[in-house]
């Protein structure tokens, strides 16, 4: 089909235009932001651990994780055994215990977390068996109104919303975690 | 103020009972209520089964018979809420009858803002919220919506002496009647109504209560299928109770 | 007087067991919804806000389609445009040969079940995969959607376990527990990912502004489709296009919710590059969509972002199963789509709507599809597709109330019906008795109580 040949007829077919809503919808906003975060987190099938910046990460995510065998990760400073940007394949990452990535701003209406690609293989965050979601507590955010206004997808041109591990109610309706990725993630929410 | 009574043509038929019960109502609160002849149907049957075209007629004559009144009282929702929002799509010209057009309940509790009636009704009653009545003519607050809860049945119904006031699970769920949608998918319907009577009977009902003897009559046609132990009274015969 | 509807719907209903358990399915997922709904003191607005940026978005959607083509390719996207099923079919088997792809995994996608492509990949010879469970479940049964969100509800989790044991899935025979079978799934399915050359996904939002193609997935299936294998194909209808960021937060918000009652879906994924070395294609499909756009009556239909939520609260669908409607999407929504596709081949289902109108009020966009049955209805005898016998009866409803000195006379002598005994009544024509017992006709009707009211109010005020 020609493009134009489609778009004339949606112009010649509207006898009345509407205009968008003149005043932006008030978001729920809440009196204790953090609170609000890591309780959706939990609700969505997530667990939170809050830590200080001077903690040491790698001990938390190994004393969470103690018979995992395979990490992988980009961030700095996270000792991992895969590394997304050097594997030659996103297959590779199959067979992952914990991966670990960097978090960029949660949600506290619904536990939402905004993760830009930051790495050569995505497949890291979906892959793994649990993830491992690092997130500056600062950069809770009340409601998506607000989340959409500060997210950016940078060169690789890709960014999910990640809330809790993921799930299934396809077989009678019954809750069941890990169905295609993660079979859980928890949040380390750093102060 | 005078006001036209509206009695429609099946609850004039099988349920004379309901239009008395209106009348005697509206007399007590003193109104100069006059029930004008040669009415029969607003035209929704029809209307509701694909043929609206139909009802042309009736409803210009629903005008022409109730235009001099200041307001046109019925105790039934499905046929005030026709002539609310379908008549004047319907209509050739510029008409009045459609916002004179009060449901029993809206024009007792809205209008009149009745706050006190005699008489007692000393038994538990379960209220049905007819899906006309709650989603056009906002009786009550829809379940669907995030709005502050009111049902304007259950307040009028609390103004009788010794009544307990029910109301079922899933309270706005619908009867199954629809007019003809009960003949056209009977079976969907009549499990439709099974489910709803169960619902209100397992309140401990003594009493299905409602303002639509259409649904009303649906209910009953199952329930006593069924051999159910329940009744059915039409809101209005409630509130006349006594008077 | 049955209807195709009326008629499957009867074979559904036979067994009251299974009709309640599909019904308290639904419910359940209405009674969620009901919860998140109220813990939003913005959700009335949310609605309203949903409903006029899509009536904005429909009715400038050829600007929109412009500035969203325009951004995809800006960034590398490979942007194609199908008229009708056909035509989409072709292109998407044409991407798949020129990259050589013997594999695709999918991840759900209406508009692929609307165009049929499955069946038309696999005649050509391409190894399709759905790899959402309830799809997965259903394509290895044979089987379609019985709903647009969980499609296959209806599935018994024995049935579920009975094929997976005889397809090799799950090795524990007889272990038909929830959390076996989707492990079981999960592995299975691991294997297809990592094998496949392409994945597809659907596109819930196309945003205008950045070019993203927003996919919302409990399972993060659609990002598996999309991680692993280089080659992606979004297929989308040109109805799912909206302007810009601030609007797909009001859709976010809502579409969840509205669906499965959750917060938010598991995963939101904003596809807007190839990944490295990969390609991405976008096939942007109208396939009637600028027909019911133009429809002056039934355009904002094309409102509709199926979450589903008109399914679960329709007291209609709960008790007959969306195989008893005769297009893919059952439901108040379905049955508007379907007319709106054929409408000689899909009237049967206009019957399915007792007119309660709980959908016109769940539904996140203010679509209206009960409202809107109400007026397919009366377009039926267009179609030539009215029932007769319907018709027969509005036609002497309108004698009856249209002539008084008839209603009079009928009236009168109405109460002899009592006299008729029930058996008689159980005659097939009469299909209220199948579920009633026929209402009692009083003596007499209330205008002729009334006249004997006054006349005695009369006689007595005279006396005085």
């Amino acid at each position: 089909m020609k493009k134009e040949e489609l778009l004339n007829k949606l112009r010649s077919s509207v006898t009345q235009q509407f205009d968008m809503p003149s005043e932006p919808v008030k978001g729920i906003t809440f009196t204790d932001i953090s609170k609000q975060f890591i309780e959706m987190s939990k609700t969505v099938g997530g667990k939170v651990i809050e830590v200080k910046n001077t903690d040491d990460l790698n001990t938390i995510i190994h004393k969470a994780y103690p018979n995992a065998k395979v990490f992988a990760s980009v961030v700095k400073g996270i000792k991992a055994d895969l590394n997304p940007d050097s594997v030659a394949s996103a297959a590779e990452l199959n067979g992952t215990d914990v991966g670990i990535i960097q978090g960029v701003i949660g949600v506290a209406e619904n536990g939402c977390i905004w993760i830009p690609q930051t790495m050569k293989e995505r497949a890291i965050c979906f892959i793994s068996e649990e993830l491992v979601i690092l997130l500056d507590r600062k950069n809770i955010v009340n409601n998506m109104h607000e989340a959409y206004k500060r997210i950016e997808i940078n060169s690789y041109g890709y960014g999910v919303f990640i809330s809790g591990p993921s799930k299934t109610a396809d077989i009678e309706q019954a809750l069941v975690m890990g169905a295609q990725a993660a079979r859980g993630v928890t949040v380390i929410l750093i102060d | 103020m005078k006001v036209g009574l509206f009695i429609p043509c099946y609850v004039d038929t099988l349920y004379p009972e309901v239009g008395i019960a209106t009348y005697k109502l509206l007399r007590e609160l003193k109104l100069d209520v006059e029930y004008p002849k040669r009415q029969t149907c607003c035209g929704q049957p029809m209307a509701n089964g694909g043929f609206q075209r139909m009802s042309g007629d009736l409803v210009e004559k629903f005008d022409d018979i109730f235009k001099k009144y200041d307001y046109i009282v019925t105790p039934s929702v499905s046929c005030a809420a026709f002539v609310q929002f379908n008549h004047p799509q319907l209509h050739k010209h510029k008409c009045s009858t459609p916002e004179k057009t009060m449901e029993l309940v809206q024009f007792l509790h809205d209008v009149l803002k009745v706050k006190e009636l005699p008489g007692n009704f000393e038994h538990i009653v379960s209220v049905h919220n007819s899906c006309h009545g709650v989603r056009e003519l906002r009786l009550s607050s829809p379940s669907e919506e995030h709005i502050p809860r009111y049902n304007k049945i259950i307040d009028l119904l609390k103004l009788k002496k010794g009544i307990t006031v029910k109301e079922p699970e899933r309270s706005d769920e619908c009867c199954g009647f629809g007019g003809m949608f009960a003949i056209e998918e009977p079976g969907v319907s009549s499990r439709m109504g099974d489910d709803k009577v169960k619902r209100h009977i397992a309140t401990g009902a003594e009493f299905i209560t409602g303002p639509d003897s259409s649904c009303l009559m649906h209910m009953q046609g199952v329930a006593h299928k069924k051999k159910y132990n329940i009744q059915f009274m039409h809101v209005a015969e409630i509130l006349a109770a006594g008077i | 007087m049955a209807t195709s509807h009326s008629k499957k719907a009867a074979a559904f209903l036979s067994d009251p067991d299974k009709v309640t358990r599909h019904d308290q399915t639904f419910w359940g997922i209405r009674e969620k919804r009901d919860i998140q709904a109220a813990m939003l003191p913005e959700w009335e607005d949310l609605r309203e806000h949903a409903s006029e940026i899509k009536e904005h978005t429909l009715t400038h959607l050829a600007d929109y389609l412009e500035e969203f083509s325009k951004n995809l390719e800006s960034n590398g996207v490979i942007v194609h445009w199908a008229k009708d099923a056909q035509e989409f079919n072709e292109i998407a088997y044409s991407i798949l040969e020129n990259n050589k792809v013997k594999k695709l995994v999918k991840s759900k996608s209406m508009l692929t079940e609307e165009c049929e492509m499955n069946d038309y990949l696999i005649e050509k010879g391409i190894d399709v995969v759905e790899t959402d469970l309830g799809e997965r479940i259903l394509q290895l049964m044979k089987l379609k959607p019985s709903h647009i969100v969980v499609p296959a509800a209806h599935i018994t989790r024995d049935e579920v376990g009975s094929m997976f044991e005889k397809e090799g899935i799950s090795k524990e025979i007889g272990n038909h527990d929830p959390t076996y079978l989707t492990q079981c799934a999960r592995y299975n399915l691991r294997e297809e990912f990592i094998e496949a050359e392409a994945g597809l996904t659907g596109c819930n939002f196309g945003v205008a502004a950045t070019g993203d193609c927003v996919v919302c997935t409990n399972e993060g299936n659609a990002d598996m489709c999309t991680a692993i294998p280089k080659l992606h194909i979004v297929a989308m209808g040109i109805d799912k296009v909206i302007p810009n960021y601030d609007s797909l937060a009001v859709f976010q918000r809502l579409l969840c919710r509205c669906g499965t009652g959750q917060p938010t879906s598991s995963f939101t994924s904003h596809f807007r590059k190839a990944r490295p070395d990969g390609e991405m294609h976008v096939i942007l499909v109208d396939n009637g969509r600028s027909d019911i756009i133009a429809n002056p009556l039934h355009w904002k239909t094309a409102k509709c972002i199926r979450c589903g939520a008109c399914m679960n609260t329709c007291p209609v669908y709960r008790r007959s199963m969306g195989y008893s409607y005769s297009y893919f999407i059952p439901g108040p929504i379905g049955v508007n789509l379907g007319m709106l596709r054929n409408p000689k081949k899909h009237s049967g289902n206009v019957s399915a709507c007792s007119l309660c109108l709980s959908c016109d009020h769940v539904c996140p966009t203010k679509v209206a599809p009960g409202s809107q049955i109400y007026f397919w209805r009366q377009e039926l005898e267009k179609f030539g597709t009215e029932n007769k016998e319907k018709k027969y009866m509005s036609a002497a409803m309108k004698k009856l109330y249209g002539n008084y000195t008839v209603y009079d006379i009928a009236t009168q002598y109405a109460h002899f019906a009592n006299y008729i005994p029930q058996k008689m009544m159980d005659i097939k024509q009469n299909t209220w008795s199948e579920g009633h017992d026929m209402p009692h006709f009083p003596k007499k009707p209330f205008h002729k109580i009334y006249r004997q009211m006054m006349k005695e109010m009369e006689k007595e005020e005279k006396r005085k």
